[in-house]
């Protein structure tokens, strides 16, 4: 398989005192762009640590497309960026690149046309090429360490928080990248805080936690998932005019669960897409005029908000 | 080697304006005796070893406390090429600037009329050449066990230390202690005088085995620190 497989991955700091990773497993599939998310101080970065063979863990073992992840053939399909990168301050852009493009042993005949054209892809302008890294803003740095992480169309994308300290355009381009990555064939991990960015970029999730797997969740198009949606009526209707009980009634008929009523809204758990659909068939044959139907939290924050046991899937 | 990380070295080395100061400094200040007089030769001009240290300096380590390492090493670039990329670009910036000391001190003898003796130059050039070989080699250990400019810390903390264990060892006449902390001394300046070679007699084998060995050593404990070392800022709090 020419994919990421992780196989029950332990990782301890502090002579054990501290477990970053318990028993972690994983398969990426070749293609893939898989997100890992959790909060601080979950494991994330160490996972990505031992995918790119920075960490030796404790027991378990990662293989990509079959190999140890230090192979040097797959770190020459590799591309990586790091949180906050630090980059060869001294080097200018240009500089900085075309030195990548020679380590990554790409061919020296491409270098100087490629390491422009990786500058213009991120939207660095021609003068921030021969201008010192030093005297970059920290969206440039970022924009400049996407550039060199996609030198060389590599086959394997780690990034670790890619779009911070970026503005907004740089968001949006930097997504473009990633479909264009993705389209590519590439596989990509993305380890990100931005749950909205996993959400759009990611085909599947992995919700990190305590150095465990505590779910998998499916993003790509036509996955269905569960999260709670906000309804909105006109002034007058939800919450006064169209008693709870009629809102119970519906959501009950659509397989959903009123969570709660506060004039103009009213919140509602559904366990899928067709549920959502569902509800809102169901609130409009009750006769609840409906404005406006929105996320109440986003389908991967609902990750972070919901209790689960210990020792879930991972 | 790597010839990228090389060229890398050697330009980021000599883009830093402390770095060009001291080298500048210990370069072209063993000039003023030759211009005071000139038939003194080229043994006037010393060795390399402090111009070594100014470019070694952090050699390892500096990349280690940046971060520059772990997007470094995601690159097709093994750890021991990279110790050897580094331990190899130093050392030819130091050879470089002493063979533009040389060629400047020939040009002073010339002009003050003084005979520029070729065979005393590659002299000069040969010693200083496994001089920077050798505190290269020393150095790249240093930096592959501390972060940023640890390395002179450390250079200066094991010199004091093998000089107070050789005095003491002197002093309670513990012959052993004395010869190990001076072995440990000279370690630290690994050189080899190549004057009986150029005077057509033979180099002693014991100093030529001693200094390969510690050249050696110190290479290979810095390739098999840099292979145990973990790269992460992950266990600070990821």
């Amino acid at each position: 398989m020419d994919g990421i497989r992780i196989e029950s991955l332990t990782k301890t700091y502090r002579a054990g005192q501290v477990r970053a990773l318990d028993g972690v497993s994983l398969e990426i599939a070749p293609g893939e762009a898989f997100g890992i998310i959790g909060p601080n101080g979950a494991g994330k970065t160490t996972l990505l640590g031992c995918l790119l063979g920075f960490l030796r863990p404790d027991s378990g073992r990662v293989t990509i497309a079959g190999r140890e992840p230090d192979d040097l053939a797959i770190r020459a399909v590799t591309g990586y960026l790091p949180e906050r990168p630090t980059l060869d301050r001294w080097m200018t852009g240009l500089d900085f690149l075309a030195y990548y493009h020679a380590l990554a042993r790409l061919p020296p005949a491409g270098r100087k046309p490629e390491a422009q054209a990786a500058l213009a892809r991120v939207g660095l302008d021609p003068e921030a090429a021969h201008r010192s890294i030093r005297r970059y803003s920290r969206g440039m740095l970022q924009r400049l360490g996407l550039a060199q992480a996609l030198l060389g169309r590599p086959r394997y994308v780690f990034l670790d928080e890619p779009a911070l300290g970026v503005d907004p355009a740089g968001v949006v381009l930097f997504r473009r990248l990633l479909d264009e990555v993705r389209a590519d064939g590439a596989t990509v991990v993305l380890n990100s805080h931005q749950l909205d960015q996993v959400e759009r970029v990611c085909d599947h999730v992995a919700f990190v936690k305590q150095g465990r797997i505590e779910a998998r969740e499916t993003l790509h198009a036509g996955a269905t998932l569960a999260r709670v949606l906000r309804v909105r009526g006109p002034a007058g209707t939800i919450g006064d005019g169209v008693p709870r009980a009629a809102l119970e009634l519906a959501a009950q008929r659509a397989g959903a669960e009123l969570r709660e009523v506060a004039a103009p809204l009213a919140r509602f758990a559904v366990p899928d897409d067709a549920g959502a659909v569902r509800l809102v068939q169901a609130l409009v044959a009750a006769g609840v005029p409906v404005t406006e139907v929105t996320p109440d939290e986003g389908r991967l924050e609902r990750l972070f908000l919901e209790d689960r046991p210990k020792g879930g899937p991972g | 080697m790597n010839l990228a990380l090389v060229l890398a070295t050697l330009r980021q080395r000599f883009t830093s304006p402390i770095r060009i100061f001291i080298v500048l400094l210990f370069g072209w200040m063993p000039m003023l005796p030759i211009l005071l007089a000139p038939s003194a030769g080229f043994a006037a001009l010393g060795d390399c070893y402090f111009i070594a240290l100014a470019l070694a300096a952090g050699m390892i380590g500096q990349d280690l406390s940046s971060g520059i390492l772990q997007l470094l090493l995601a690159r097709p670039v093994t750890r021991a090429q990279y110790v050897f990329s580094r331990w190899g670009a130093v050392a030819a910036g130091t050879f470089l600037i002493t063979v533009l000391q040389t060629l400047a001190a020939a040009l002073i003898m010339a002009l003050r009329g003084a005979p520029v003796q070729w065979d005393q130059a590659a002299l000069f050039l040969a010693n200083n050449a496994l001089l920077a070989l050798g505190t290269a080699a020393v150095m790249a250990l240093l930096s592959s066990l501390a972060a940023g400019l640890g390395d002179l810390g450390l250079l200066f903390l094991v010199f004091i230390s093998a000089q107070v264990l050789e005095k003491l060892g002197m002093l309670k006449s513990w012959e052993w202690l004395a010869r190990g902390a001076g072995e440990l001394s000279r370690g630290l300046k690994p050189e080899l005088d190549l004057a009986p070679f150029f005077h057509g007699g033979p180099v002693a084998w014991f100093a030529v085995v001693s200094y390969l060995s510690t050249v050696t050593l110190c290479l290979g404990l810095a390739v098999m620190v840099m292979n145990r070392r973990e790269l992460s800022y992950a266990s600070s709090g990821n």
